[in-house]
């Protein structure tokens, strides 16, 4: 069980209408969710959406413009001290010295938020361990490789056993086994009952993670719920995506003819002239009718792309573009 | 306070890693003020060598040779005979301050009253010590003029006596020489206007001006100390430490606590050694060694408290570093660490002493030509620890509001 002082009953990291405003961009507007204890909460968008701005002022490091975040019970900005000792916060860029030994890092780290004596010495060997880097002790982190850094950088954030863990992004340009290694990391704090907010931009990293799950793009929360639940909105429905060479007109029209015949529950998600994406179910079934169509009007398919309904393609469904451009 | 330690122990152990940087800022000022120790020297008189060519090699030029070597003159000018060639090679190539040519035939043209020439060739980069032989050479020559009018009846006898004098010839002479001395001393002494100089009476000797710009250098030392240290708050950042301490629950100024005591322990080490060995070259009392040596920690931190505020207000390290090293040379050469303040226009040395580093070396000064210990009054203290006060309340603001953030 996460260290704690005092009795929380509530969920363990609350935003209420969160907002954060650079002059006349907004960042953050008005986002909404809530975590409990033992559950991965996953921010799931592309580059530039505000997860790392919602993060940031939950952890204290921007000041909101508007709205709330409590963690614990404590609120971030009005009892900041005491929501900050509960959380741990694991950055997307690296915070580490890496001319201090590894165990010095973390033996900081963990006096920071008021650890010492035989408690911190306990939990240093004990993080060491869980992170892999027992026998790198007292190495310096600039000799580790990236994996082994952001290992490390995980257990700088959870030295001192928070009841809150906030992970911005951290498998970027980490190697599949370390990346294996770090989602072994977040479940066994998980398991350990942390309530853990994980951000990424990897859909199959909050498939494999999250509980449940928001997705966010330009800053605004477009859906929200368990995974199951966000695979639910998009039904049964394949995401059937051909590029190629497509007169627009024509082309619209021949698909069009297509539903009204009931061919298939196809509906046009987006059109290019080099590309279009529909989404209908059991698309491997209408595949020669819509390729028939697509010639009819003298157009040509060079690149089909058939998938399954995941939150990648719910990301598509609901912006109309690649979670991933 | 235990974050403050942790701190503390976490600055000097990354500063172990590079130590090689601190003898650089202790290496720099001792060169420097090596330099222009050696230049001044220990004490303020001008010295200078001055080569005379004798063809003449007569009683009179040996004369004329003596009289640049006697009295005071003689404490700052060396004469040494030469010839030409190797005398005008040394001046020309600013060994010597002056080559005097005492031609051949000077004593018989002296004695016969007939013109003759003496050549001074000077050093053209001095002015003083040339000034000087000039000088002499003038009032030499004045001098033999009068003493050619005066006893001109004696040296007449003398020319027209034979090779070997007899004792009766030279007694007579001397007589006579005598006896015009004693006509003319009473007109010439006592002096009618008797000079008197009057200086106040000095408990203790004047310092020398080298030992007047030892602190100067010390204060250069931790200049370049104060503005590296405070370097470490830009690396911080980029490491991404800054953020991840911000978002800590631990007050920002256990963190600047113990960045500060890691700065004054590197400051008196710095400080230390260049204290150790200015009192150990100028022969200072080491009563005066502890309360120098917390002056500089204490007046060092305070410094690298302002430093790491000037860091903290910019955008970009690249701005950072441009404007700080625009600011540190022209303090050093405001605040004596180049110069003393002693030898500086009294307008320039005004604003020296009014800058920190000259604040600094100004106290420092109070202390060690001072005759007791203790002698930094508690006001500069106060503004030190004040002024240190307030330069870490504004780092830890500027943590807070946006330099944490990378």
């Amino acid at each position: 069980m996460p260290q704690s002082d005092t009795v929380w009953f509530g969920p363990m990291l609350t935003v209420n209408e969160l907002s954060k405003n650079y002059g006349d961009f907004v960042a953050v507007d008005r986002i909404s969710f809530s975590a409990a204890a033992g559950q991965v909460f996953g921010l799931l968008g592309p580059n530039g959406a505000g997860k790392s701005t919602a993060i940031n002022c939950i952890s204290g490091l921007l000041k909101p413009t508007s709205g709330h975040a409590s963690v614990a019970g404590h609120d971030v900005v009005s009892d900041g001290k005491a929501a900050r000792s509960k959380l741990g916060v694991v950055p997307q860029e690296l915070a580490l010295y890496d001319d201090l030994p590894a165990i010095e890092n973390l033996r900081f780290w963990g006096k920071a938020y008021g650890l010492g004596g035989k408690e911190l010495n306990d939990r240093v060997a004990e993080v060491l361990e869980t992170i892999g880097l027992g026998d790198r002790a007292t190495d310096l982190p600039k000799e580790f490789s990236g994996g082994m850094k952001r290992r490390l950088n995980f257990g700088c954030g959870v030295v001192h056993k928070p009841p809150v863990i906030l992970l911005d992004e951290p498998t970027v340009g980490v190697d599949p086994q370390s990346r294996a290694r770090l989602f072994d990391l977040v479940e066994a704090e998980r398991d350990a009952g942390a309530c853990v907010l994980y951000t990424t931009h990897y859909m199959e990293e909050a498939e494999r993670l999250c509980d449940s799950l928001a997705i966010i793009d330009h800053g605004k929360l477009i859906a929200q719920g368990s995974v199951a639940e966000l695979r639910a909105k998009l039904g049964a429905r394949d995401v059937l995506q051909l590029t190629g060479h497509f007169p627009v007109e024509p082309t619209k029209q021949a698909i069009a003819a297509l539903i009204e015949r009931g061919n298939a529950d196809l509906e046009f998600l987006a059109q290019q002239e080099d590309s279009i994406t529909l989404t209908l179910s059991q698309a491997s079934q209408h595949l020669p009718a819509i390729y028939e169509a697509v010639a009819g009007t003298g157009g040509s398919v060079t690149e089909t792309s058939l998938r399954s309904p995941n939150l990648e393609t719910l990301f598509l469904l609901l912006t109309g573009k690649e979670l991933r451009e | 306070m235990s974050f403050a330690l942790s701190s503390f122990r976490k600055d000097i152990a990354r500063w172990r890693q590079d130590w090689v940087l601190t003898l650089i800022w202790i290496a720099i000022p001792l060169m420097v003020g090596t330099l222009v120790t050696i230049l001044m020297g220990s004490d303020v008189k001008p010295s200078g060598t001055l080569l005379l060519v004798d063809e003449d090699e007569t009683f009179f030029s040996e004369l004329v040779v003596g009289a640049y070597s006697a009295g005071e003159l003689g404490e700052f000018l060396t004469v040494e005979k030469t010839d030409y060639d190797d005398g005008l090679t040394r001046v020309n190539d600013g060994e010597a301050s002056g080559l005097l040519v005492i031609p051949k035939g000077f004593a018989e043209a002296f004695l016969e009253a007939e013109p003759v020439t003496l050549t001074l060739r000077t050093n053209p980069s001095q002015t003083i010590l040339p000034g000087i032989i000039r000088e002499v050479t003038e009032i030499l020559l004045d001098a033999g003029f009068y003493a050619q009018q005066l006893f001109s009846d004696e040296i007449e006898t003398l020319t027209s006596m034979s090779e070997n004098p007899t004792d009766a010839q030279v007694a007579a002479i001397a007589i006579a020489i005598q006896n015009k001395v004693e006509v003319v001393a009473p007109r010439l002494f006592p002096l009618v206007i008797d000079v008197e100089i009057v200086e106040p009476p000095q408990e203790q000797p004047a310092p020398p001006l080298a030992l007047l710009y030892m602190p100067g250098v010390i204060v250069m030392a931790l200049v370049f100390s104060a503005n590296g240290l405070a370097g470490d708050f830009w690396k911080e950042r980029e490491l991404g430490t800054l953020r991840r301490l911000v978002a800590a629950p631990t007050f920002l100024g256990e963190f600047l606590a113990g960045k500060a005591l890691a700065a004054a322990l590197i400051i008196a080490i710095v400080g230390g050694i260049t204290l150790f060995l200015g009192f150990l070259y100028h022969g200072i009392g080491w009563a005066h060694y502890p309360v120098s040596l917390l002056w500089l920690v204490v007046s060092g931190v305070a410094l690298f408290a302002w430093f790491s505020v000037l860091q903290m207000l910019f955008s970009n390290q690249k701005t950072a570093g441009v404007v700080s090293t625009l600011l540190v040379f022209p303090l050093l050469m405001a605040g004596g660490s180049f110069f003393p303040l002693a030898v500086m226009p009294g307008w320039i040395a005004a604003i020296g002493r009014a800058s920190p580093n000259g604040f600094m070396a100004e106290r420092l000064t109070t202390e060690i030509t001072s005759v007791a210990a203790g002698a930094i009054d508690a006001s500069s203290w106060a503004i030190v620890v004040i002024s240190t006060v307030v330069g870490f309340g504004i780092c830890g603001w500027r943590l807070r509001t946006g330099f944490a953030r990378a």
